[in-house]
């Protein structure tokens, strides 16, 4: 065996949509899902410059599942996001306290709240091994290869699909509704809290509410793609996306284009090098976000240098046009 | 004001810009400054907010690249007489929590002096609470820098830049947030230095006391706009072009001190 | 989880034993592994407690964070080198990617407008895609599984080898080494990295030299904390130290020690256990000491500040009740020595039972003597007393004879000064004001000296007529 498989057209481009539609077509379905409903989230987190909160929830929901597991030995959902929104409130609640009775700044208060929850974690997971059907490995990877092996639903004769598949759609669904239902004060609480609250909107509330579908979200996309890939999911679309337009809606809409090509592109990599599709996705994902970095026309490192040299030539305008009647 | 007094060089400037042009991001804050200091002069820099008063202190400095232009000092390129410079910069530049003691902050103006790698000496201890005497924080060597109110931060850095023993300082906004007394006293010690014959460039944003503060004025409005003594510069119609007709207290201000130079 | 068995299985051939064996092996450091997992684990203590201050200070947490996941592609390709575990080849693999992931989000806050928490994110992640995904390739290979390369995600001092110490000793001795050349640049350029250019130090090598170092730090942890969790250990022992004490120099010397005594009690913990990864363990022992340097430490511990905080408040408490029993002897022009609870209530405006309390807390502080409803100054209480009513009044006088305050608007100031007013600003009042024998409001100012015990303040004040005249 080598390390990178030998490389076959028909079973990389091909097989997926055909023979393998059902495995990795359906795993392309999942991280999809996944990410287009965490670059939804992701695009306000970066506009609130909260970007490391995303990190440290994906991080410190694992003792909330952890816990969950031990409660109730089983893998209920209800059980496991509740304990995944405890872990993120206990999280918000110690970067409080921490940042406001001491002198450490935010950044620290993070960094301490979620790497203790997270070690939390997985001694929890370690010591009671045999009681979590949860491992270290399925922390860092998620479960997607498992996700086509479930059973499927069914009902009256469709067959809609696996349970994590029909759960991911069904949030997305619900993150479009609430992201169109409450556009406008996400956008003014995110850019200008003072006069949101002026203007009567509740800008707390907007907050938690944020930080509660995040932990949701994050729960969610956690089974399929691990704790600490979530993060990735959550920047990437909505980072390619503002390199590529400064207006909020068309970010949300190229956040989701990204998601899907990183789905997609990821899946074919995780074919091509059998590798772990999680990991592999996020790598196409970084790769999408490198394409926009050099080539976005109005951001891109190359148009802008090409368009730099091409102003040099004559930049400084005459002495007359500037001071007099500045 | 006495302009018989000797330079530290005969006949070299402390400080000489030629053509200094500075860019954000391709939009213009300083246009083809050109400037020859007098030596042994306090001389402030004064111009509306946005005219580049501090962008010109930190392209001298070197902190900020520089479209076109040189800065000399003392006839060499700044950047190979950094050690005859002193710099105090703005005060929120820094993180006032850092866990650093006063005294600690008034030594690192002598780092350039001490060299690479080496510690502190006696002496230099001895020159740094020379300097916070000079500036009345001497009480203060061993308090954590947090615990200091806005005057005596600035202080603080003052006395830092007056360990640096330089020949020529750049001051960013020394009298912002300060109180009366603070600044009171920066003022009593930059006459002071300007009598042992060093040059003071100071970023002032108070045009009344700017008058009485300065030898020499420096209008700036991205482009210099006047140079030279404080009577002959401080004027109503050089300061009229250099705030515009934006802000008409100012104009007024400028009018009623014309008055009364007249 | 095979694999962490194996590690495991590799320093006792048993898998099950009783934890107080275990702890004995441990702390006995008969078995050679035990050794080198101390030794490993104090010096990696010891490393990222010193870089981690820097970052602490600097505000620089997350890229810890970053910088530390960023490693992961880095080891894997140091895997790749022979495919064994070689920790030369796996330093010189993780430092490469975690130099590479640092200059990554240099240039990306440089050439884009994302920020830096955004690119600090994506550098994270990508770069730890990156790594899972070399990862799952090499598990597929034959030796891949034995190699022992899961250990670096959650970290097994257990697996440290003698070439293991030896690197993690040349960082060590390299860290601490170019600390103790450097302190004096290297606190300049964390503090004011503007000023130091304008010295003339070559600020973006001292720079780059740090974040090397870092990256040194970062790696040298790897085997044992494991890449997840590395950047728990650069900064939780550093905030620990930065809330005992305030002083650079000081911050470096605690963080190190926290960071060994963390480092070891992971260890330690972790090996009570058969299959327990160290990282976590470590981590929870960091977070156990911040926790209690969050609430004990002396100057800025919320314990201590709460118990200054309520003591102050107590002694304010206990001024204001004596002050009103003065004020009601007073209005019966001192005749009496004591005064009943319902007069005190009266005057202080609140409930009876709400008095009787404010007098028991009084009485267990010896300040006063209750006998049926009548209470009685004892002379420390007597003193006190005339001590607050003189500073309230005193400051009231100066408010309105030096800065000019109209005379119906001082009380409230200086119903907030008096609990305030040290003995060296009184003795000052007293030396500025030209006569201190009555207030504002036309009522005499006692004075200390006269303030005999269970007698009215005399000094004459109180025999003349109110008002004002008299002595100037």
């Amino acid at each position: 065996m080598t390390l990178i498989p030998e490389f076959q057209a028909q079973r990389v481009f091909v097989e997926p949509w055909t023979t393998e539609l059902g495995s990795h077509g359906l795993m392309a379905l999942v991280t999809f899902l996944v990410g287009a409903t965490c670059g939804l989230i992701g695009n306000f987190l970066i506009l609130r410059r909260m970007a490391l909160v995303g990190d440290a929830i994906s991080h410190s929901v694992l003792p909330g599942i952890a816990v969950a597991f031990l409660i109730t030995g089983s893998r209920g959902v209800g059980a496991m996001v509740l304990g995944a929104v405890v872990a993120a409130w206990v999280t918000h609640g110690l970067i409080e306290v921490i940042s406001r009775h001491s002198r450490l700044k935010q950044d620290a208060a993070i960094g301490i709240a979620f790497s203790t929850l997270f070690a939390l974690g997985v001694v929890l997971i370690a010591v009671f091994a045999d009681k979590v059907d949860l491992d270290q490995d399925c922390v860092l990877n998620g479960e997607l290869p498992m996700i086509p092996l479930e059973p499927a639903v069914r009902w009256g004769g469709w067959v809609l699909g696996p349970p994590p598949v029909l759960r991911l759609g069904v949030i997305l669904m619900a993150s479009i509704a609430l992201v169109a239902a409450f556009y406008k004060e996400l956008m003014l609480s995110s850019f200008d809290p003072g006069l949101a609250r002026c203007l009567g909107v509740r800008v707390g509330m907007i907050h938690h509410g944020l930080m509660f579908w995040l932990s949701l979200t994050v729960v969610a996309s956690f089974e399929a793609v691990g704790a600490i890939l979530v993060i990735a999911l959550l920047i990437l679309p909505g980072a390619t996306a503002s390199l590529l337009t400064d207006r909020m809606w068309p970010r949300l809409v190229w956040s989701t284009v990204h998601a899907a090509l990183s789905a997609v592109s990821g899946m074919h990599l995780a074919v091509a090098l059998d590798c772990s599709p999680a990991g592999a996705t996020v790598v196409a994902g970084a790769g999408w976000f490198v394409m926009a970095w050099l080539f976005s026309p109005t951001e891109g490192m190359i148009p802008r240098r090409w368009r730099r040299r091409s102003a040099a030539i004559d930049s400084r305008p005459r002495s007359s046009e500037f001071g007099q009647n500045a | 004001m006495n302009p018989e007094k000797p330079p530290a060089e005969l006949g070299v400037p402390p400080l000489e810009i030629h053509d200094l042009t500075v860019a954000y991001r391709n939009k213009p804050v300083l246009w083809g400054v050109d400037l020859v200091a007098p030596a042994g002069q306090l001389i402030g820099i004064v111009g509306p907010n946005g005219a580049g008063k501090s962008t010109l202190i930190k392209a001298c400095m070197g902190l900020l690249p520089c479209a076109s232009g040189w800065v000399n000092a003392f006839g060499k390129p700044l950047s190979q007489s950094l050690g005859r410079v002193g710099y105090v910069p703005q005060r929120e530049s820094v993180d006032w929590d850092f866990p650093v003691s006063v005294m600690d902050v008034v030594l690192m103006g002598r780092y350039g002096k001490i060299g690479l790698f080496k510690r502190p000496g006696a002496e230099d201890r001895r020159i740094a609470r020379e300097c916070l005497e000079q500036v009345q924080m001497l009480p203060f060597a061993d308090r954590q820098i947090s615990n200091l109110s806005g005057g005596q931060q600035q202080r603080v850095f003052l006395a830092r830049a007056l360990a640096q023993e330089s020949d020529l300082y750049f001051m960013d906004e020394p009298f912002t947030g300060v109180d009366a007394a603070t600044e009171a006293a920066i003022i009593a010690l930059l006459q002071g230095l300007r009598s042992r014959g060093k040059t003071i460039l100071v970023v002032h944003h108070d045009l009344p006391t700017a008058r009485t503060y300065f030898d020499w004025l420096l209008l700036l409005n991205m482009r210099v706009v006047a140079f030279g003594p404080t009577d002959q510069v401080f004027t109503s119609e050089l300061l009229q072009k250099t705030y515009g007709g934006r802000l008409t207290v100012l104009s007024e201000v400028a009018e009623a001190v014309g008055a009364k130079a007249r | 989880m095979a694999s962490l068995t194996a590690e495991a299985a590799k320093i006792g051939d048993l898998t099950q034993t009783r934890w107080t064996e275990q702890a004995w092996r441990f702390v006995s450091l008969a078995d050679p592994a035990v050794r080198y997992a101390c030794l490993g684990t104090v010096l990696l203590g010891i490393v990222c407690g010193l870089l981690g201050s820097f970052l602490v200070v600097r505000r620089m947490a997350l890229l810890g964070d970053a910088l530390s996941h960023a490693v992961l592609p880095g080891v894997a390709l140091g895997f790749l080198w022979n495919l064994e575990k070689d920790p030369v080849a796996i330093f010189i693999g993780a430092l490469v990617a975690g130099l590479a992931g640092s200059a990554t989000v240099s240039l990306l806050t440089r050439t884009t407008r994302l920020k830096e928490d955004t690119a600090l994110g994506m550098v994270l992640a990508s770069f730890f895609g990156v790594g899972l995904c070399l990862m799952s390739m090499f598990q597929r290979l034959p030796t891949g599984n034995k190699s022992g390369i899961e250990t670096f995600l959650f970290g097994q001092a257990a697996a440290l080898g003698p070439g293991d110490i030896r690197v993690m000793g040349s960082v060590a001795l390299v860290v601490v080494l170019l600390l103790v050349a450097g302190y004096k640049e290297f606190l300049l350029v964390s503090f004011d990295p503007g000023f130091a250019r304008v010295l003339a130090l070559p600020t973006v090598w001292f720079e780059r030299l740090l974040v090397m170092l870092l990256a040194f730090a970062v790696v040298s942890a790897l085997q044992a904390v494991g890449v997840v969790l590395v950047s728990a250990m650069l900064i939780i022992p550093a905030a620990t130290a930065s809330l005992l004490t305030d002083r650079f120099h000081r911050v470096l010397v605690w963080s190190a020690c926290l960071g060994m005594v963390s480092s070891l009690s992971g260890a330690f913990l972790s090996f009570l256990g058969t299959r327990l990864p160290t990282g976590p363990f470590m981590v929870l022992s960091a977070s156990l000491l911040f926790a209690m340097a969050l609430l004990f430490s002396p100057r800025q511990g919320m314990v201590p500040r709460w118990y200054r905080q309520r003591s102050q408040k107590i002694r304010i408490d206990h001024e204001n009740t004596l002050k009103a029993i003065y004020q009601v002897l007073e209005a019966e022009e001192f005749t009496g020595e004591t005064v009943t609870v319902a007069a005190l209530a009266a005057r202080r405006r609140v409930a009876p039972a709400a008095a009787a309390v404010e007098i028991r807390s009084l009485v267990s502080a010896h300040y006063a003597t209750l006998s049926g409803d009548r209470v009685a100054l004892t002379p420390s209480g007597w003193q006190r007393a005339c001590a607050i009513v003189r500073n309230h009044r005193l400051w009231e006088l100066y408010l309105t004879h030096t800065a000019q305050i109209a005379a119906d608007h001082v009380h409230d100031d200086a119903e907030k000064i008096e609990h305030v007013l040290g003995e060296a600003t009184v003795r000052e009042l007293e030396r500025r004001l030209p006569r201190i024998d009555t207030d504002p409001h036309g009522r005499p100012i006692p004075s200390l000296a006269s303030a005999v015990a269970g007698q009215p303040a005399s000094g004459g004040a109180s025999d003349r007529p109110l008002g004002y005249g008299g002595r100037s």
